[in-house]
């Protein structure tokens, strides 16, 4: 037990700060909420209506769609683009898919490698690409939640302000929808250009996120 | 993923799922208010009105909500043309008039009544709330 929580920590860790800030949002969203229903003249509302309300679904959704692009994007385009003397990078003369030898698929698969990695074909094309498409198609789907979810908590408001509501195709032109998208979008974005540039200058001793200590700036390709 | 499939499913029950009984209980409380007020019953259309427009109501006119409500100018019961539900509100359009409704522990309530679109602008409404 002792040895399973030591090998699996990271995703443990992180499992459980996700649903810890989850929890949180919803019981400071569940409040904040209850704010704007006594300040409007209306009853609050319970708990339990208010995590499968329109209104903690957008801010969930919102939040996820611009995670997963972000890493999405990361793990896509960093097969082709390279960054001098990053750790994210790879080296400098490796950039695209590389040949099967380096990939280990086909006759140059190890033992114990998945057996999808020795198939031909569209079964070799699919783990070969599996990250990105479940990346991808997670955040297309929580950017599909957030429009659905966010149409309806817009009208919400549009209707407590006396003001009609507007269909699904109407709000994917509506500000409220692209400052929502952008506002995240933006901010992951950064993340990955921090990440990615701070990286080639800055050391963290012991994380494979970093290069070793003692790496030349210029190094690229090296985590330690 | 679950989790996911779970937040999707939510939003598509929030967003969409505003049943028929709910829509059904939203008109039945528009028609009613615009019939009791009709047939001067001004206690039964006031029971029907949200806490705070009844306050305003008897603060602009300076007379009890059952008397006040039947000297507005509110149109006649019509055909129920559409109703939104979203979340805690609703609007019932009907063909002489429109109503915003809010959700109380006692059921829906009319919040604005006797209102005509202006556009990108907020409803104008003989009756409103706040």
């Amino acid at each position: 037990m002792r040895r399973f929580v030591r090998e699996n920590s990271l995703g443990l860790v992180f499992g459980v700060l996700f649903a810890l800030a989850l929890i949180g949002q919803a019981f400071a969203g569940h409040a904040a909420f209850n704010q704007q229903q006594v300040a409007d003249g209306l009853p609050p509302i319970s708990f339990g209506r208010y995590v499968t309300s329109s209104d903690f679904g957008v801010d969930v959704a919102e939040n996820w769609q611009s995670e997963y692009l972000q890493f999405f994007l990361f793990i896509v385009l960093t097969v082709w683009l390279l960054q001098k003397g990053s750790p994210e990078s790879k080296s400098l003369d490796e950039a695209g898919t590389e040949s099967d030898k380096d990939q280990m698929v086909g006759v140059h698969a190890p033992d114990g490698a998945p057996a999808w990695a020795r198939a031909a074909g569209w079964r070799r094309w699919l783990l070969s690409n599996s990250l990105g498409l479940v990346m991808g198609a997670i955040f297309l789907l929580s950017w599909l939640a957030q429009s659905v979810a966010g149409v309806s908590a817009y009208n919400e408001r549009q209707l407590s302000q006396l003001q009609d509501p507007v269909s699904w195709p109407q709000y994917l032109t509506e500000p409220e929808f692209w400052n929502r998208t952008l506002q995240n979008w933006q901010s992951e974005l950064l993340a990955v250009f921090s990440m990615a540039v701070l990286a080639i200058y800055l050391r963290q001793r012991g994380s494979p996120e970093s290069k070793p200590v003692g790496a030349m700036h210029s190094s690229t390709g090296v985590e330690g | 993923m679950a989790a996911l499939v779970a937040v999707t499913a939510t939003a598509l029950v929030g967003g969409c799922a505003d049943g028929g009984a709910r829509r059904d209980a939203v008109s039945g409380v528009a028609v009613r208010l615009l019939t009791a007020a009709g047939d001067g019953d001004g206690a039964a259309a006031c029971a029907l009105l949200a806490p705070d427009t009844v306050a305003a109501l008897e603060r602009s006119a300076g007379a009890s909500c059952a008397k006040a409500i039947l000297d507005e100018d509110l149109p006649a019961p019509t055909d129920v043309r559409r109703v939104d539900v979203y979340g805690q509100w609703a609007r019932v359009v009907l063909a002489g008039d429109t109503e915003f409704l809010a959700a109380f522990p006692g059921g829906w309530r009319v919040v604005a009544a006797g209102c005509r679109s202006r556009g990108e602008r907020p409803y104008d409404c003989v009756l409103q709330g706040g």
